[in-house]
């Protein structure tokens, strides 16, 4: 004990000597409490202190001290305290109570005195080192093994092997290790302790040497000598760690081992130092730079994944429906930056427990509140704010997480000089809330509410506004620690409105609602070493409302309309099996049965068989009473992969899936527009289907810091919408006669690599993908295209992206986004012609040309605040210039016939360089 | 009223819309010429017979290359309207692309037509066959000072009217404007050279000999004005905005006559106008466009069904009325729009040549017929001020034969 504390007091500072080199300090101090002396330093001096202020007391000093070495201050300060310094890399020093450490350090735990002060002497020639007292930590294992017997030798035993059971528990607490992993050194078997920190392993006959590993605790060795079955207890000693040690790998290698094709991981908090415009953080944004996720250009709302609709993508916040996430046209995410926590995307084999869309799955989380202490979170942008409050509200078991976010366009607008535009109003906001509460050890509550609003009144007559609208209750419990269930309540709306008031009679307003409901029940039963199984059940009920019109005031001669509300039920049992065949082949096997009813009342039109349906082909109209079942419609949905591992960091997977979506979104533009409605299937709109093949290899490099992906895919897909020309389709109530169903393919190869750590990561993606459809028909009206393939709005067969961040300093970093695609295609017309006294242009065949290829490079510098502890907050500033390189990105061209003329118009969104600033803090 | 009231509206949003965005995000909207990659050549069939008993018309024409100008007349084609009862009436080409009658006639309500053409390379087109549509009436046409959606002062041309079809009336209107010019430094004196050469010339005041200061022009409309009752509970429309003329357009100076035409179209008619219409607006929002397509009339061609062919056949009862109002009856006491050109510009000449044998800027300046005489400097040297033509004469802007319908 007393020899540490000379290490501790002897060295340190010789160390903080030579690294600081000559620089002095002089500070006169009157009254002082410790803290405010530290920070004083830390205004004098590039140090940066890292402590736990209630450590330090407050018991007050006085002292002047000229041109000393910091150590002098430092050792006056901390003389009569059990307060240790320590220097780290980068002129940081810690404070530490020593006692805590030395208190619950074992007695037997210095055996070897003379080996640890030479270890400490090697130590000290290193210029960047880990504290002394972590490297003790590593030193105690090889000193501390012991020898154990379990069990009598019986005659007949040296061909057998023994099962050894026993408890893991912490010699500081007695409490039960979890998760602490007990490996054969020099073979491959090992256990890992349960939550109740029991284990067990077989062991051969004799001798065997098991090493225990854990985060937070000492390595140990000890030499098991196995005559029989029997039980043998760990105590284990604490270890310390300076936290900015800690590597938390346990998703390292799930790139390589995880048995999904086609997933992929954002954090919300890694988003935080990639540029956006705007400086807006946006998981979503960033998913597209992610190979396979694509959108039809900026600022068009929805994604495209492996050439699938941007109907196709599932998009789910804490379990429930998202169906527009999107603010201003799409160019901002609708989701508050610091209230979401990840995003796991799945775009290949989607895990049999997810349903209802053929391309993707979003499935988006948010945080759980503090449950220990208030803290809040803050951006200011140019154009939106954020914040985010959590709030305790049982301590350690139950929190609230409030955030809020808005945009002050509506004040830029009105502070425009143009009549037109300052009578404009452009906002937008979301507000987000998740309670959780932790019952007890195996029940859990989580409740989350969203709400999303835009509005736009651009012209004086005219208000037009969209919105998301959440609500999510999820009950965890598990029921053994093999058994886990969930069972989530979900319901979502979106809804938009126009409300037109010009000074004609025929203001109107006008509503769009879908609703949906569902209840999902979900278990995972580790049925043992081999099998794990995920099942359960789901429902879902839809109500939407495709429209109603109603005339604005008694002038009106607006006629109210009101298109029948549409019903859907769609249920889905999934059952899948993640089964460990061997220690290579891993084997995820699921199956979804969906089915989906559309259920009265409604009426439902007949037409002829066989011919395109029209007024004239319609047979007869067909009257569904309520909750009656119109028509059904079922099928299995296979989601089969499996890896198998050609070497622990290199593994092939391969995977085929199918699904079945039976809600489809009615648009006849090139892009998303929020007016674009939703459709359930019915007698004559049937649900679409989508089959997936893939196949890729994964290898990770140089202890997982680069991850390497390559993954190809080819995908069809049947009864995919798409719409006669000039089709209306808001407010029509014969829908059906409108729309085409047609097949689609898509292929594609993506490659993805990673680099996870050191001062320069970030990732670098290259797609190439295709993506066809095809709308045949006997009849020319219901023909794109002759009936030929034909590439779809969202083709763009290269995709670079780059996203790259490069660690300056600790507080300063720089990162970059370059991004180029393949223009995507479009309609060009093949002549002009002269039609009732004006030009006009002839469209003929569809997307046969690109608009320019797209490319854009933007980079930020973001700079941490200072990491003073007795700083208000912690603030983090991003400075980001969007599209540096100026390029003026076409985004769509067209032509307009004015005055009896045509123009070509080509349109961009960013064509110049955007700088912005955005100011972050939290506490 | 589906596409009168709601897409007009969207246009417009998404239009002021992307002006918005294009303040806040620099978004930019600009002209580009086009260049055909891959030219196709179909026919374009504008054909709408009336119950007016007159030479009725067919205009054909083909495409053209985006770069080039049109019109692209088709020339000597056979065109034929037969009747359900076998009558035919041929067509004969009045000028290039121009197909009139060669008799008078007047759709006649209960009977079927169907238009017939073979073009001069041999190929034959032609339509469904197409009946005249019921009667519709024009209850109340006029003007009346409106700010448009813009915020613009101006009169609109509304139009009550009132359709006899089951169901869903569909309107299709066009206009022919009239308006009175009248030249602001109109004097009556002419500058007249009577000698150009040798130096120094001569030029005299003369009586002007034709009438330069009153004047008519008329313009037919060129945009496709559609109304319909589909959202309403009427079977009519009412204030139906046909035309705005926005307060500073010269052309509602002094009197104005505007005679709108009423089509009566069937639901396949309006439906082809206005996805045409659609396509070449500013529906067209920057951030979602209409995907647009071939658009399918009803005239075929009887060959290749995969032969791009634009056209519609209609027979559509058709109604008209006229109007007429001054600018004092909307603007009392307001000054007048600004003239269409600009009157303030006065230029003085010199009579004499700046190089010996060089020709007299005055004379260059009359000859030119972009200058009119309106005042005698008295100075010799540059005697006269002179102004653009259209301020002294304004036949440089219309005719000044006053129209036979004209009203004072």
């Amino acid at each position: 004990m007393q020899r540490i504390f000379w290490v501790f007091t002897f060295l340190l500072p010789f160390l903080l000597l030579s690294q600081e080199g000559t620089s002095t300090i002089s500070l006169t101090l009157q009254d002082k409490t410790p803290s405010e002396i530290i920070q004083q330093v830390e205004e004098q001096t590039e140090f940066q202190f890292f402590y736990v202020e209630e450590w330090l007391g407050t018991k007050r000093v006085s002292g002047n001290f000229e041109e000393v070495a910091l150590s002098q201050i430092l050792d006056f300060l901390f003389e009569e305290t059990n307060i240790q310094y320590h220097l780290g890399p980068d002129k940081r020093i810690y404070l530490i109570r020593n006692q805590v450490i030395y208190d619950e350090l074992p007695t037997g735990f210095f055996g070897n005195k003379t080996t640890l002060l030479d270890t400490v002497a090697e130590i000290r020639t290193e210029e960047d080192t880990n504290p002394i007292f972590l490297n003790l930590d590593k030193l105690d294992g090889p000193l501390e093994t012991r020898t154990v017997r379990i069990g009598k030798a019986s005659p007949q035993a040296g061909n057998r092997t023994y099962t050894l059971t026993g408890f893991a528990r912490s010699n500081s607490t007695s409490e039960p290790v979890p998760n602490l992993a007990i490996v054969v050194k020099g073979g491959e078997d090992g256990t890992v302790t349960n939550l109740q920190g029991y284990y067990e392993i077989e062991l051969p006959y004799g001798k065997n040497t098991l090493i225990t590993k854990s985060l937070g605790f000492a390595d140990t060795e000890t030499h098991v000598i196995m005559f029989n079955n029997g039980r043998y207890d760990f105590a284990l000693n604490e270890s310390l760690e300076q936290l900015e040690e800690v590597i938390v790998e346990g998703s390292a290698r799930t790139n390589v081992e995880d048995a999904t094709t086609g997933s992929n991981q954002i954090l919300s908090e890694e988003t935080k130092n990639i540029p956006l415009v705007l400086g807006e953080r946006d998981v979503l944004k960033v998913a597209t730079t992610l190979p396979g996720i694509t959108t039809a250009g900026e600022g068009a709302a929805g994604f495209n994944v492996r050439g699938g609709n941007t109907d196709q993508n599932l998009i789910l916040l804490d379990g429930a429906v998202i169906y527009n996430p999107s603010h201003f046209f799409g160019i901002f995410q609708a989701l508050n930056p610091f209230a979401v926590k990840d995003a796991i995307i799945y775009k290949g084999n989607i895990p049999a427990r997810f349903g209802g869309r053929l391309s993707s799955v979003f499935d988006i989380s948010t945080k759980d509140g503090n449950t220990s202490n208030f803290s809040a979170e803050a951006s200011i942008g140019p154009v939106t704010s954020n914040v985010v409050l959590e709030t305790p509200i049982v301590k350690d078991k139950a929190s609230l997480l409030i955030g809020g976010r808005g945009t002050y366009s509506d004040w830029i607008l009105r502070s425009l000089d143009d009549e037109a535009l300052n009578n404009s109003e452009a906002s937008f906001y979301d507000l987000i809330a998740k309670y959780t509460h932790k019952l007890d050890d195996n029940n859990s509550l989580s409740a989350t509410a969203y709400y999303s609003r835009d509005n736009f009144s651009i012209t004086s007559d005219s208000l037009f506004g969209f919105g998301n609208r959440m609500a999510s209750l999820q009950w965890d419990r598990k029921f053994s620690e093999k058994t886990k269930g969930q069972l989530v309540l979900t319901n979502s709306q979106y809804n938009f409105d126009i409300e037109f008031d010009g000074n004609s009679n025929q203001d109107f307003e006008l509503g769009y609602t879908i609703n949906e409901t569902e209840a999902k029940l979900n278990f995972v039963h580790i049925l043992n070493d081999k099998h794990t199984l995920d099942f359960g059940i789901s429902s879902k009920l839809y109500l939407v409302d495709p429209g109603n019109r109603d005339p604005l005031n008694s002038e009106s001669v607006i006629e109210s309309l009101e298109i029948p509300r549409e019903k859907g039920l769609e249920s889905a049992v999934f059952i899948s099996d993640n089964f460990k065949f061997s220690e290579k082949l891993l084997i995820d096997a699921g199956l979804r049965v969906s089915i989906f009813s559309a259920l009265g009342p409604s009426t439902q039109r007949i037409y002829q068989e066989g011919l395109p349906l029209s007024e004239g082909t319609l047979v007869e109209e067909r009257e569904f009473g309520s909750g009656e079942f119109i028509t059904t419609y079922a099928g299995p949905e296979f989601r089969f992969s499996a890896r198998y591992l050609l070497a622990p960091d290199l593994s092939v997977k391969a995977s085929f899936n199918n699904t079945f979506q039976y809600i489809h979104t009615l648009s006849n533009t090139t892009t998303v527009s929020p007016i674009d409605t939703w459709k359930l299937s019915d007698t004559n709109i049937e649900p679409a289907q989508a089959f997936q093949y893939s196949l890729g290899l994964y290898k990770n490099l140089q202890e997982d810091m680069y991850e390497l992906s390559l993954e190809g895919y080819y995908k069809t897909s049947d009864n995919v919408l798409d719409f006669k020309v000039g089709a209306d389709l808001l407010l029509n109530e014969e829908i059906e006669q409108e729309v085409l169903q047609g097949e689609g393919k898509a292929y594609g190869v993506e490659l993805l690599m990673r680099k996870n750590r050191g001062k320069l990561n970030g990732w670098l993606g290259y797609t190439y993908s295709r993506t066809f459809l095809k709308f045949d028909s006997e009849f020319r009206e219901e023909r794109i295209n002759d009936g030929d393939f034909f590439p779809s709005n969202f083709d763009r067969p290269h995709d670079v992206s780059l996203v790259a961040n490069y660690k300056l300093t600790r507080r300063f970093s720089l990162s970059t986004n370059f991004v180029y695609q393949t223009g995507r295609p479009i309609t060009f017309p093949v002549g002009s012609f002269n039609f009732n006294n004006s030009e006009f242009v002839l469209f003929s065949n569809r997307n046969e040309f690109r608009i320019p290829d797209y490319y854009r490079l933007d980079i930020g510098l973001n700079i941490e605040g200072n990491h003073k502890i007795k700083k208000f907050a912690h603030s983090f500033w991003t400075i980001s210039i969007y599209n540096v390189l100026g390029r003026n990105n076409p985004y769509s061209v067209f032509f307009l016939t004015e005055n009896g003329e045509v123009k070509a118009l080509q349109s961009s969104i960013f064509a110049i360089p955007i700088p912005s600033i955005t100011y972050n803090f939290k506490f | 009223m589906r596409k009168g009231t709601i897409s007009t509206y969207f246009s417009s949003t998404f239009l002021v819309g992307s002006m918005v965005l294009s303040l806040l995000f620099t978004s930019c909207v600009e002209t580009f010429e086009p260049e055909t990659e891959i030219f196709e050549s179909a026919l374009i069939v504008e054909a709408t017979i009336t119950n007016e008993n007159k030479r009725q018309q067919v205009l054909l024409t083909r495409t053209f290359r985006l770069e080039e100008n049109g019109p692209n007349p088709e020339s000597s084609a056979t065109v034929r309207i037969v009747d359900d009862q076998q009558r035919e009436f041929v067509f004969e080409e009045v000028e290039p692309g121009r197909y009139l009658s060669t008799q008078v006639f007047a759709a006649e309500p209960n009977r079927e037509y169907q238009l017939s053409i073979a073009t001069s390379d041999g190929r034959t087109y032609g339509s469904e066959s197409a009946s005249l549509t019921p009667e519709s009436q024009i209850l109340d046409l006029y003007a009346s000072r409106e700010e448009n959606t813009n915020g613009q002062d101006g009169i609109a041309i509304l139009v009550d009217s009132q359709g006899n079809q089951s169901g869903t009336q569909s309107f299709r209107f066009e206009y022919e404007e009239t308006y009175q010019i009248i030249a602001p430094r109109w004097v009556a004196v002419d500058a007249v050279v009577v000698r150009e050469r040798p130096s120094p010339a001569i030029v005299v005041l003369e009586p002007k000999t034709e009438e330069q200061r009153v004047c008519y022009n008329t313009e037919l409309s060129n945009t496709i004005i559609l109304g319909d009752t589909e959202d309403t509970n009427q079977n009519g429309l009412i204030r139906f905005p046909v035309r705005f003329i926005s307060s500073d357009n010269f052309i509602i100076s002094h009197r104005y006559s505007i005679l709108v035409k009423q089509f009566a179209q069937t639901r396949e008619a309006f439906t082809f106008y206005e996805t045409l219409n659609e396509f070449s607006s500013q529906t067209e929002s920057l951030f979602s466009q209409v995907q647009p397509g071939f658009l399918t009339g009803n005239v075929v061609s009887l060959e290749s069904e995969s032969e791009s062919v634009l056209g519609f056949f209609e027979v559509s009862s058709v109604t008209s009325r006229r109007i007429f109002f001054d600018y004092e009856d909307f603007f009392p006491g307001e000054p007048l729009p600004p003239y269409a050109s600009d009157c303030s510009l006065e230029f003085t000449p010199d009579l004499l040549p700046s190089a010996p044998g060089g020709a007299s800027p005055l004379v260059q300046a009359i000859n030119s017929l972009r200058q009119k005489y309106v005042e005698a400097t008295g100075d010799d040297n540059r005697p006269f001020i002179l102004v653009n033509r259209p301020c002294g004469d304004c036949t440089a802007l219309g005719s000044n034969e006053i129209p036979e319908f004209w009203e004072e």
